[in-house]
């Protein structure tokens, strides 16, 4: 029997409040990867770094008008708000709608551009071609030249990515959860297949528009910014060493931009999700992911150095490469005016732009600390690892536990999520639960 | 032999016009400084000099420094020239003096153990953060005329350092940029060049009456930043951590209307 329904016609400002509100668990929103002036008959330009207009009340970063284009949706995700058999106020927005609050708020300096994405209406084909129609409206009616992520439907024919990807700037699959095993579980409509064949068809013809390009210069891009991906953290049980291995893959096989991980939040009660805690979601657990993922990034170190089998999850108390460092002592302290640039790039406190700079000024002179400091190396975590013209900072003792003691600053904040740690009057009547943290 | 200080205002034109009339005198002199009129501090064993302003000299100076120097001091420079410090001049000045030191005199500004380049290095730094603030937390607002109007209180005089973003991003729009601070209008008219104006020069009037939509899609904003944040994450610390109270003036979304 068809269901019967019965909708009123519904505000700008309702539809805008459902569909960002279903789109917010989305992590990505970053503007970066691709620089383009205005040709000045249109609106808008990209910069490669990225823009963030605002921040929300959670801490995240406000940079494109992250909305569904609809939140009606065949697919029965266990994870997802937006599945089949939950209750929730549905709505979808008009191409023209789309286009106007893009515009409207674009010209306010508001945001940076627009993410789409959308629940599956009808079937993925259907859907992917409202999308691209919106685009094509927002690129070729409203002559909009900034930035724009949009989601690729799983599922959907190679054909109408393809058109999709010439009109956007980034695009992405969620990859949702690192093992198939997992997806098959948590998310009975979507397959690893439909996953990564999107993914590949993204990456080849990316490949294929850099020869066009090279050879015409002004032939239309194709996803200039990349793709990326994201993975739910924490509904599974797969360990960090796992996670971060996809990730690697990641970006070895299939050149992706960015992975991002978030933090699984319970928005629904189902039997094959975990159980819910008055913890929250792991926040901590994300944040060293993301630390981790930079280092495979920017600074040259392979999953199978920061952890192992052995050692599946990372340090609670540690950024992965102090943690490194410290299990690495071999390797340090290490002489800033001779290291190599790789082996700069390997010690806690040097980023990458500041290894950059201390190769580049060094040439000059030899640096000593405070050179370094002002260069923006972040010596209280450094001086345990370098030494300036021989020297080290402080008479240092070169040892694990050492080293550990004064690096963890108490008054140091540490991300959210281990708030609960701190300094307790032990009495005699506390009842800790000795027995069972041995049992473990 | 006394220190020589060459005094100008502080304004692009006065500050090169000043390098311009010290590397005349003597190209070699690691003594010469540079005050800022109205925060000279007279010291013993010094000549003081009044500089000359005009675009001439400074268009010279802008062309040694670009031909010399290269591309990268040049930005580095030009955004130094903006900040809020008053050791900019001097800083400058030295950190030309010292590229003559050096083999290849394009790479000055990666000579970070120098003091002056260093100075040069952190006020270019300074002032290019905060145009990248000003270009993500400016907020226009839709006048009457359909003229789009944003205020915006910096630190550092970084108009003219997010000028060519706005006038590139908005091509097809009137648009107005004012500096409460240093008092100066950015004014871009529709696909023309835009210029800078200050308030000695002309008072802007702006059409202070917003358009009938304006409020409305500032409601659907306001609505939009609420709905988009997770309320399990929430994070009020980390986001003023990233978007500093400073920054919040002249935002709609902070607005009391």
């Amino acid at each position: 029997m068809q269901g019967v329904r019965i909708q009123q016609e519904m505000s700008l400002f309702e539809k805008l409040n459902i569909l960002s509100d279903a789109a917010k668990y989305d992590v990505a929103c970053t503007s970066s990867g691709t620089d383009r002036r205005g040709d000045g008959k249109g609106i808008g330009n990209c910069k490669a770094a990225g823009i963030c207009h605002s921040f929300s009340a959670d801490g995240r970063c406000i940079s494109l008008l992250k909305i569904l284009f609809t939140n009606e949706c065949i697919f029965d995700c266990k994870y997802c708000i937006n599945r089949a058999s939950n209750d929730v106020k549905r709505a979808s927005f008009t191409p023209d709608e789309v286009c106007r609050l893009t515009i409207e708020f674009y010209r306010r300096n508001y945001i940076e551009g627009l993410f789409l994405s959308s629940g599956v209406l009808k079937s993925p084909d259907y859907t992917m071609r409202l999308i691209y129609e919106t685009l094509w409206k927002l690129r070729q009616e409203y002559h909009f030249q900034g930035y724009i992520h949009v989601k690729a439907i799983p599922g959907a024919s190679q054909e109408l990515i393809q058109m999709t990807g010439f009109l956007a700037d980034r695009m992405s699959v969620n990859l949702e959860l690192p093992t198939a095993e997992s997806l098959r579980k948590l998310a009975p409509h979507k397959s690893r297949k439909n996953i990564l064949g999107p993914m590949r068809l993204v990456q080849n013809k990316r490949e294929e528009n850099k020869q066009e390009i090279a050879v015409y210069k002004h032939a239309p891009r194709f996803v200039p910014a990349g793709q990326s991906t994201q993975m739910i953290i924490g509904a599974t049980p797969e360990s960090d060493y796992q996670i971060i291995h996809v990730a690697e893959s990641l970006y070895q096989k299939f050149q992706l931009k960015r992975v991002f991980y978030s933090a699984f939040i319970h928005v629904n009660e189902d039997a094959s999700l975990p159980a819910r805690t008055d913890e929250g979601p792991p926040l901590l657990r994300e944040h060293r992911l993301y630390q981790a993922d930079w280092l495979l990034r920017y600074y040259h170190f392979s999953a199978s150095e920061l952890l192992s089998e052995k050692q599946p999850n990372f340090n609670v108390l540690l950024d992965p490469k102090c943690d490194w460092a410290i299990r690495h002592l071999e390797w340090f302290p290490v002489e800033v005016n001779r290291a190599d640039y790789q082996v700069l790039l390997r010690v806690p406190g040097i980023g990458y732009t500041s290894a950059r700079r201390i190769v580049k000024a060094r040439k000059f002179g030899s640096l000593d600390f405070e050179d370094l400091r002002k260069m923006g190396v972040v010596l209280k975590r450094a001086l345990y690892f370098i030494t300036c013209k021989g020297r080290m900072m402080y008479p240092v003792k070169m040892e694990q536990d050492y080293i550990l003691r004064n690096i963890l600053d108490p008054r140091e904040k540490l991300p959210g999520g281990l708030g609960e740690m701190g300094y307790r009057q032990l009495s005699l009547f506390d009842d800790v639960n000795f027995r069972e943290v041995k049992a473990e | 032999m006394l220190k020589r200080r060459f005094i100008c205002t502080d304004t692009t034109i006065g500050i090169l016009s000043a390098i311009y009339d010290a590397w005349k005198m003597d190209r070699t002199d690691t003594e010469a400084g540079i005050p800022l009129w109205g925060t000279v501090q007279h010291e013993m064993f010094c000549e003081y000099y009044e500089v000359e302003e005009n675009e001439r000299k400074a268009g010279a100076v802008r062309k040694l420094i670009r031909e010399r120097l290269g591309k990268q001091a040049y930005s580095d420079i030009s955004y130094a020239i903006l900040s809020k410090d008053e050791d900019k001049g001097t800083a400058i000045l030295q950190t030309m003096v010292a590229a003559r030191e050096l083999a290849d005199s394009h790479r000055i500004m990666e000579h970070l153990s120098h003091p002056a380049v260093r100075r040069v290095f952190e006020m270019s730094r300074n002032v290019g953060r905060e145009a990248h603030y000003w270009e993500e937390f400016l907020r226009f607002r839709e006048m009457k005329p359909k003229i789009l109007y944003a205020e915006i209180t910096p630190q550092n005089q970084v108009l003219p350092a997010i000028a060519d973003h706005f006038a590139d991003r908005f091509p097809l729009e009137d648009f107005v940029i004012y500096d409460k601070n240093h008092a100066s209008y950015m004014i871009h008219p529709r696909q023309k060049k835009w210029m800078f104006m200050t308030d000695h020069e002309q008072k802007w009037e702006a059409a202070k009456e917003l358009s009938e939509e304006e409020e409305a899609w500032c409601t659907l904003w306001k609505g939009f930043r609420k709905s988009i944040s997770i309320k399990d994450r929430e994070n009020k610390k980390l986001q003023t951590q990233n978007m500093p109270l400073r920054y919040r003036g002249d935002m709609p979304e902070y607005g009391k209307s």
